[in-house]
């Protein structure tokens, strides 16, 4: 499992465990040893007293839906593949994408795939967990807890 | 503090400018602004470039492919970024050259080539502006961003999808007067409610476009522009302010804190307040951005932005005139060219230049640059004598 398995195009970076703990299931933050301050996304280094000794901790994974969006013109790398058949009848339908508010301050961006946009609500209590794709990358998904 | 004036401005035209390169489009806005000072390249002392993406231009060193081609060798020119607000750090950078005594006339010019790679090659360049590590693996695009901020201020301020309209039919009307604009021609409110959607809420009509353009301003120490120029306007408040890569990180989505940051010195150093502005161009890149600002700069209460343009009171006549040039919503939104843009248009309204869109008598004016979702913001107040 390599980095570049959820980021897409950057592969070298010392908070590279990140990767490896979604793999296994878990989703991870770091917290400064010498302030307590903790960072999702994981940081190696703490902004807030320069310091460099961090450690792992496995953080909450349910809050309550901080923001979304639905795009419908993705970036490249999200772009479908256009259909062989010309006379196609296949519709692009995109994921939604959220901020999910775990923590004071700590929120994981993730995808929603199981919920439909006019469902989606801000404030909605949600769930975040790791899973792999078929193609063998790893990311995140946002799913509804009790609806 | 020493005092520093526009004394020339040079606007190109802004499109699809499949007719040039990157560097033909600066020497246009370069050539009509050294015409406009009344001055030859000889009697500049220096060169700022904003360019924000090299990814656009297949250079690592854009601004000096401008340098050559100007003929500009051996006198200084450097590129500054700042993502969409490149231009106004161009203009800061311009600024300071001149304030600590390095030069008296500085050339700033702002350009951006951006149609020259597809569209969904562009849509990635942007969404990577972002954070590429931690937010582009959600397929993440700059209207994704602005339509998560525009959800949360709907929920929060029942701003509602027709007030984002609204901006861009006024902001189209406008730019439908101004010859130098990307789309001259106005759309009507059904019209840019029923364009498809972007990245939910926002629709077509709800974002700034895909330009090519560029932009270029003299800037001259006092001595020198009390000498050269018969209508200086003068630069009095400079404001600068940074925030987080990701949104998640921000303590609120419905404002972008560093444009309250920013204006806050702007207006402290200029020794105004929100009410004394008699025009404002605002960054609109999206709709929802144009409503925020209002409201971070101070027209209006935080929540009331949506009513704000509802009551038409940012049409020209109306308490605060805003992006009567089109904005980037309708003039087009060349990234490194934008904030030399808005500060041309501040001139040219403090000039009594404006032609149709004239704002009338204006003294006082204010342009607000917004780089990414509110990473870097830059805010400027001018005034004429």
């Amino acid at each position: 499992m390599e980095f570049k398995d959820f980021s897409l195009g950057i592969s070298q970076t010392k908070v590279f465990r990140f990767v490896e703990e979604l793999s296994a299931g878990n989703i991870v933050a770091t917290i400064c040893k010498k302030c307590g301050q903790k960072y999702y996304p994981p940081r190696s280094d703490c902004c807030k007293c320069m310091e460099s000794q961090m450690e792992w901790i496995p953080i909450s994974v349910e809050g309550n839906l901080f923001t979304f969006t639905k795009i419908y013109i993705p970036p490249k790398h999200f772009a479908p593949i256009q259909p062989l058949m010309p006379f196609s009848n296949i519709q692009f339908d995109p994921c939604a994408i959220g901020i999910l508010e775990v923590e004071d301050k700590l929120r994981i961006m993730g995808w929603i795939p199981k919920v439909e946009l006019k469902k989606i609500k801000i404030g909605m209590r949600m769930k975040a967990s790791p899973i792999r794709l078929q193609d063998g990358r790893i990311t995140i998904i946002l799913e509804p807890l009790n609806p | 503090m020493k005092k520093v004036a526009i004394i020339g401005v040079g606007h190109g035209k802004f499109g699809v400018r499949s007719d040039a390169s990157l560097r033909e489009l600066a020497f246009e806005a370069i050539k009509t602004c050294l015409d406009d000072a009344g001055l030859s390249l000889k009697e500049v002392d220096g060169m700022v470039t904003g360019i924000a993406g090299d990814e656009f231009s297949f250079s690592l060193q854009p601004s000096a492919q401008i340098h050559d081609y100007i003929g500009f060798q051996p006198k200084p020119n450097f590129r500054v970024e700042g993502a969409c607000a490149t231009g106004s750090v161009a203009l800061r950078t311009g600024w300071m050259s001149i304030a600590s005594g390095l030069a008296d006339i500085m050339l700033v010019v702002g350009v951006e080539k951006m149609t020259e790679v597809p569209t969904p090659v562009a849509t990635e360049i942007m969404g990577r502006g972002g954070d590429a590590m931690w937010e582009y693996p959600f397929g993440t695009t700059f209207p994704g961003y602005y339509a998560m901020i525009a959800n949360a201020h709907m929920a929060e301020f029942g701003t509602t999808e027709e007030q984002m309209a609204m901006v861009a039919v006024k902001n189209h009307y406008y730019g439908s007067l101004n010859p130098f604009a990307h789309m001259q021609k106005e759309v009507t409110l059904d019209k840019a409610l029923s364009s498809f959607m972007v990245a939910y809420p926002l629709k077509l009509f709800d974002c700034s476009l895909i330009t090519d353009g560029a932009a270029a301003i003299i800037l001259a120490s006092e001595e020198k522009a009390k000498s050269i120029c018969k209508k200086p306007v003068w630069i009095v408040g400079l404001g600068f302010a940074t925030d987080t890569m990701r949104i998640s990180e921000r303590e609120k989505l419905t404002s972008i804190q560093a444009t309250r940051e920013a204006a806050k010195i702007a207006y402290k150093m200029a020794g105004v307040g929100p009410r004394d502005i008699d025009i404002a161009t605002v960054h609109d890149c999206f709709t929802i951005a144009e409503i925020i600002a209002y409201e971070d700069l101070g027209f209006c209460e935080k929540g009331e932005g949506g009513k704000l343009i509802e009551s038409k009171e940012t049409y020209i006549g109306g308490s605060i005139p805003v992006n009567v040039d089109g904005g980037l919503k309708a003039k087009g939104h060349p990234l490194g060219a934008t904030g030399i843009s808005m500060a041309i248009e501040i001139t040219k309204q403090l000039r009594g230049e404006a032609g149709p869109r004239q704002v009338k008598d204006p003294e006082i004016g204010l342009t607000h640059n917004v780089g990414g979702t509110g990473q870097v913001v830059a805010v400027h107040i001018f005034r004429r004598e």
